[in-house]
């Protein structure tokens, strides 16, 4: 008998709690994500910028007030969460190129539990980057100003974004075949909607199409939830859908992104079931 | 431990990977799946594995049918693949710590597992500083973690340096005199099945052609084999040969070279070939092996696969 055979007894083992393996598959995956300083700086250096540098040149080259600093902080969150998003993404695809996917798939888990935990990790890292951003913008001298709930509908809304996004890149990466394939397609997806949302300027801004376009843009409906709750400034939603019942408006758009973040979520979960079953 | 029954898969496009096998695999026991690269092989291991869904038939783990009760399935089984699946730029004790967490069980036992593996010193280095042997003890390590009362190991020797090889067939030696964990492994090595296995199951363009012990598989080829190597075809030799009714159905040829059981009757079956005209390179008798037996039921198909 070999040393193997003498030291390894009998099977012992207990169920393991869906709450526990979520927690240990967010552990992987940020693990996995933040093993390198660059990955956590890299998607908030173009927000920062667009922030810091692009929002004061453009308010000092078009004459604007303060407070349009403060409306491109509060756009630049919206290039933020998808860039972040969609880079945590590609985690999924070398995951199962190169990485641990196929052992995952082995445990005696729900496979949904894999989409969850790396959506944890997506928030967590979202979050700590958007108060990077808020803080830098702080030290900028770039005024917010959130009142009573304000805080909650920025909160609201930007987790639900996170959400929505997260499921998009994740049901992305769970179609492509290879990483190239992925990042190509990323500016269409995460960045090109930014530029419609209200980033910059009021949707109304645009031609009437581009308007109704914005409309159905989760990205729009974030932001105008944003600035409302942290600028106090409701334009965004009534532009949206010219109603002057302001809280109701908030509602309806907090909807719609949780609508999508529900869809782009369940849609993330059957596509990565699927595509990991042969 | 192991129940499959008339388990089919057939793939997009209709590409019949597994054709309606059947085999059962008693608890305890290593048994082997032998067979040439699209056999069917790994295809089988995925539906035991859920992650290839049958098309049709059943397979139960300890008693879990792997189509309705996949969790509980999983959750008495582990899985060393063919190719490395672990995060490399973690460390060696995250990865087991991982296996343990979501199979529910305890990580205390972690260093002695490791130990017995030969890779406790690695534990707390990246995976992507291991060699690949290294690499191939920690996955099973992981495997072993949980626990398993089923293992399966798709290829676990393949692309492996010889001396590493025969390291990890001794670890593997070592699981099987356990006694309390039921392997389940695929090779293209036959040394490997024969030296490891109980029982070996020769699978062909998805059937199993052939299901003994490597005693059993050999017997059937008789005592002694004569190999006949040719100038030239050895399918034109075999034909002279089966022309004089001096070669059965149960003659193969590989190349040149012509193999055929011989039969208990008395005769000198290499005096008798040397008296025909056969342009003979080599003539030698010898007893059956595994290989033997492999390339009879597969059509060589092993030496074109390696």
């Amino acid at each position: 008998m070999t040393a193997v055979a003498e030291v390894l007894p009998l099977p012992r083992r207990r169920t393991p709690r869906s709450f526990d393996s979520l927690i240990a598959l967010a552990g992987r995956r940020f693990a996995l994500t933040a093993r390198t300083p660059r990955e956590l700086i890299v998607p908030l250096l173009t927000p920062v910028l667009f922030a810091l540098v692009i929002a004061p040149a453009l308010k000092t080259a078009l004459h604007t007030s303060a407070s349009y600093e403060s409306y491109v902080a509060i756009g630049t969150v919206g290039l933020l969460v998808p860039l972040n998003t969609f880079f945590l993404g590609l985690g999924v695809i070398v995951d199962r190129d190169s990485g641990a996917q196929r052992e995952l798939l082995a445990a005696p888990i729900p496979r949904a539990l894999l989409v969850f935990g790396n959506l944890v990790v997506a928030l967590a890292i979202t979050g700590l980057q958007v108060g990077a951003l808020f803080g830098f913008a702080v030290a900028r001298r770039i005024h917010f100003h959130p009142a009573g709930a304000g805080v909650l509908w920025f909160l609201a809304a930007a987790v639900l974004l996170t959400v929505a996004m997260y499921g998009a890149a994740e049901t992305l990466a769970s179609r492509v075949p290879r990483q190239e394939e992925y990042i190509s397609r990323v500016p269409a997806i995460a960045i090109a909607p930014w530029f419609l949302a209200g980033s910059l300027f009021p949707i109304t801004a645009m031609p009437e199409g581009l308007t109704w376009v914005a409309r159905f843009l989760p990205l729009t409906h974030a932001l105008a939830l944003m600035r409302y709750g942290l600028l106090d400034d409701s334009s965004g939603l009534h532009n949206i859908w010219e109603m002057d019942n302001v809280t109701a408006s908030a509602a309806l758009s907090l909807g719609v992104v949780a609508l999508f973040a529900v869809v782009f979520t369940r849609v993330a979960v059957r596509v990565f079931t699927r595509s990991a079953m042969s | 431990m192991i129940e499959v029954e008339s388990l089919t898969k057939v793939y997009p496009g209709g590409v019949q990977a597994v054709r309606e096998i059947d085999f059962t695999v008693e608890p305890g026991e290593v048994f082997a799946l032998l067979g040439p690269n699209g056999a069917g092989k790994s295809t089988t291991i995925g539906m035991l594995t859920t992650t290839v869904e049958p098309t049709s038939g059943r397979a139960r783990l300890a008693g879990y049918d792997v189509a309705t009760e996949p969790l509980a399935a999983r959750g008495v089984s582990s899985v060393v693949f063919q190719e490395s699946v672990v995060d490399r730029s973690l460390t060696g004790r995250r990865n087991l710590e991982l296996h343990a967490r979501l199979w529910g069980t305890r990580s205390a036992r972690i260093d002695e597992h490791a130990g017995v593996l030969g890779i406790a010193d690695l534990l707390d280095r990246p995976v992507e500083t291991y060699s690949g042997g290294q690499r191939r003890r920690l996955e099973i390590a992981r495997a072993l973690v949980s626990e398993p009362r089923v293992l399966f190991l798709d290829e676990p020797t393949v692309g492996l340096d010889p001396l590493i090889r025969y390291e990890l067939l001794d670890v593997l030696a070592g699981l099987r005199d356990r006694g309390d964990l039921t392997l389940l492994l695929t090779t293209h090595y036959l040394d490997e099945a024969e030296r490891l296995c109980d029982r070996v199951a020769i699978m062909h363009l998805g059937e199993i052609v052939a299901l003994d012990t490597p005693a059993g598989l050999r017997a059937e080829l008789g005592d002694e084999l004569v190999e006949l190597r040719v100038d030239g075809s050895g399918d034109d030799a075999l034909a002279t040969l089966q022309e004089r009714g001096m070669a059965g159905t149960d003659a193969f040829v590989v190349g040149s070279t012509l193999t055929l059981p011989v039969s208990a009757n008395g005769v000198d079956a290499p005096a008798e070939i040397r008296k025909l005209d056969l342009p003979v390179a080599s003539l030698t008798t010898r007893r059956p092996t595994l290989d033997d037996v492999y390339l009879r039921l597969t059509g060589g198909r092993l030496a074109e696969a390696a």
